[in-house]
């Protein structure tokens, strides 16, 4: 019983990792770009959530599509503005300066919005329900559901749609792409700008289960990271199943080994999967 | 004629001059980074007290009276940086004595620079027993030990009847909460708890479900926590969404913090901790009248109110001003031999350090009840009624 519960935690936690890591693989996989800000912009759409729940009292899950747009127009207006300088530069450059906006817009959050403790804590936060013995968070279960659906909408969006499909083609082949008319610097502002509008979708819904404070982007960031080097980043089920193996993975572990492995275990996983299957567990191999 | 009183001007204006130059006090504190939070309590601790003391005339040394000064720096949460730092406040600032950082990793570090520069440094931030397992003589602290953290907690779960059967001990792997964890394991088999659960944890660590769920199939009939305010405030929440409610949690951080309470509402009520201050009327000090007073004037100043770190922090510069006081002199050696001796009571209470620097106070239990702390258990015993058990989640 204990381990089915353990199990199911894991399970819903990982639905929410895998929606923080889904808009780091699709910038990677799109752009080439490690975004190290990632994790920051989790952040900032958990503290969007958290003033449209505080201020505007409004439901944090009917307030996640104003965060999600909010955090798309700063996405776009990054991309365009800064990254764009060098996209075809070194990505050793690249990681400089995401690292650089990491710093900066955790020293803009804790200056305007103090380094403070917060959560996102509507009426219902906290309740759950027994089903066969098992006890199911209801936030964590809606938060599981939400990061799915995003996931496949994302799927579905880079499977069939006109934009979804010139993604997929500038990253496959840009001089194709561009012969086809496909003008790349609309691509990638469009692209950067949904990782982060996912990255403020993943922050409302980390604050709704966790606690948010100016500084939680970099623990996010590495955990992004690593799901998305097991999954892979060739297409979006991959992330899913990365997170959902994490999130179970450091659930047993805690439960079997001790708290104190998390980490090592999903490091520790992050190496195998390297060695072994470099290209993520639902990638190509190439 | 005119050269003699030439130089009688210039001998008057250095007299002006060095009974004008401040005693400087320095300290590397948490402005930003991840344990900002608490670290910012300290550095308007300093302030407060500084300008308290300075507007009743400053420190008495050789008959005159000097203002004191405050240098501090922001070690941005980087144990690394904060060493640099003391050094710096030392060897180019030339600081005259040392107030503490906050947390104990960080005093645990610094201390060595302290103690290289035989400088005195005064802390209220650290409160692990390794800090002064050393052996060293230039280090002096505020907090009591934290081995004996959960020590008043113990005593008064093993005054209550049913005694509770099943005791988790969980902890984070750092300097502070290892020793908080060491101590409260000796002291539960003394009283004859049983231990289901002793568990150490990563710091920051988020996801707490796995020990949850374990504490929940294990009936764990009370929790304790030794970890950071982020993780309770974890632990609380996922505890309320998987419906685990053991009959008590207890947590070493957090209770008496006034963010913590804001954070979780009323979900906060029930979590019981423990402080080595609370605000009473009886804490008598020569610069703020009580601690009452002092809290009042506090969080008029900040905005919010202070909990025993700020009053810690206070108490730090006071010992040091009783100790320059006492050494007629700001030489560190005279300062740190005054301050083995300092006994004076304070807002923060009776300040004496034992021989190995650390001060001696016990922990009051509290529990937050309605969203007010409220006193439960003190070193003479009960101090309010403990709600106990606490009602299941879903009956509040």
């Amino acid at each position: 019983m204990l381990l089915a519960q353990v199990l199911l935690n894991g399970l819903l936690l990982g639905g929410l990792y895998a929606l923080m890591a889904l808009g780091l693989a699709l910038v990677w996989g799109v752009l080439n770009i490690v975004n190290l800000s990632h994790g920051a912009f989790i952040m900032l759409g958990a503290y969007a959530t958290y003033f449209l729940f505080t201020q505007a009292h409004l439901d944090p899950f009917l307030a996640l599509p104003f965060s999600a747009l909010a955090l798309f127009a700063l996405g776009y207006a990054v991309q365009r503005g800064i990254l764009n300088l060098v996209i075809r530069g070194p990505m050793f450059n690249t990681l400089l300066i995401t690292f650089g906006l990491e710093v900066v817009i955790t020293f803009l959050a804790q200056f305007f919005f103090s380094a403070d403790f917060r959560t996102i804590n509507p009426g219902y936060a906290g309740t759950n329900f027994d089903v066969a013995g098992l006890t199911v968070p209801q936030v964590q279960l809606m938060a599981f559901a939400v990061a799915i659906g995003l996931t496949l909408g994302l799927w579905a969006f880079l499977l069939h749609s006109r934009p979804g499909r010139s993604i997929r083609a500038v990253s496959q082949n840009l001089l194709a792409a561009q012969l086809y008319g496909i003008e790349p610097r609309r691509i990638y502002a469009l692209t950067f700008g949904l990782g982060t509008a996912l990255a403020g979708v993943a922050g409302g819904l980390y604050g709704t289960v966790s606690q948010i404070n100016p500084y939680i982007g970099t623990a996010l960031t590495a955990k992004s990271f690593v799901i998305a080097i097991i999954g892979g980043l060739d297409n979006p089920l991959g992330v899913v199943v990365g997170g959902i193996f994490l999130g179970i993975a450091e659930a047993l572990t805690s439960l079997y080994v001790g708290p104190t492995y998390t980490d090592v275990a999903s490091f520790g996983i992050l190496v195998l999967v390297l060695i072994i299957k470099p290209a993520g567990l639902l990638g190509r191999t190439a | 004629m005119f050269r003699i009183l030439f130089c009688l001007a210039l001998s008057a204006v250095a007299i002006v001059a060095r009974a004008e130059a401040p005693i400087t006090l320095g300290a590397s504190v948490q402005l930003t980074g991840p344990v900002a939070n608490t670290g910012r309590y300290y550095k308007d601790a300093y302030e407060f007290a500084i300008d308290r003391i300075n507007a009743a005339g400053g420190v008495k040394v050789g008959g005159v009276a000097r203002k004191l000064a405050l240098r501090v720096l922001d070690n941005q949460s980087d144990v690394n940086l904060s060493v640099r730092q003391y050094v710096q406040l030392l060897s180019e600032d030339k600081v005259d004595l040392l107030l503490g950082p906050f947390a104990s990793n960080f005093v645990l570090a610094d201390s060595a620079i302290s103690e290289k520069y035989q400088v005195p440094m005064v802390q209220g931030g650290g409160a692990s027993d390794q800090i002064y397992s050393r052996g060293y003589r230039y280090i002096f602290g505020t907090l009591p030990p934290a081995s004996n953290y959960f020590g008043t907690t113990i005593e008064a779960l093993s005054r209550l009847s049913p005694k509770p059967a099943k005791v988790a001990l969980l902890y984070a792997d750092d300097a502070f909460d290892v020793a908080v964890a060491k101590g409260a394991r000796e002291q539960l088999a003394h009283a004859g708890f049983n231990s289901v659960i002793d568990e150490r944890y990563t710091s920051n660590t988020s996801d707490f479900t796995s020990l949850l769920s374990s504490i929940k199939s294990n009936n764990a009939d009370v929790v304790l926590v030794a970890g950071h305010e982020t993780e309770a405030l974890n632990f609380i929440r996922q505890a309320k969404s998987l419906g685990a409610s053991p009959k008590l949690y207890s947590f070493t951080v957090g209770v008496p913090s006034a963010d913590f309470r804001q954070a979780l509402g009323s979900d906060a009520n029930y979590a019981a901790g423990m402080t080595a201050w609370l605000p009473a009327k009886s804490l008598k000090d020569a610069w703020f009248g009580d601690a009452e007073q002092f809290a009042k004037a506090y969080q008029a100043r900040f905005g919010y109110e202070p909990d025993y770190h700020a009053a810690s922090g206070v108490a730090t510069v006071e010992a040091l001003v009783k100790a320059i006081e006492a050494a007629n002199s700001v030489d560190p050696k005279k300062v740190r031999d005054a301050l083995a001796r300092v006994n004076f009571s304070s807002l923060y209470g009776q300040v004496a350090f034992g021989p190995t620097g650390q001060i001696s106070l016990p922990q009051t239990m509290i529990q937050v009840q309605n969203g007010k702390v409220m006193a439960i258990y003190g070193a003479g015993g009960a101090l309010g009624k403990l709600q106990y058990p606490m009602p299941a989640w879903g009956k509040r």
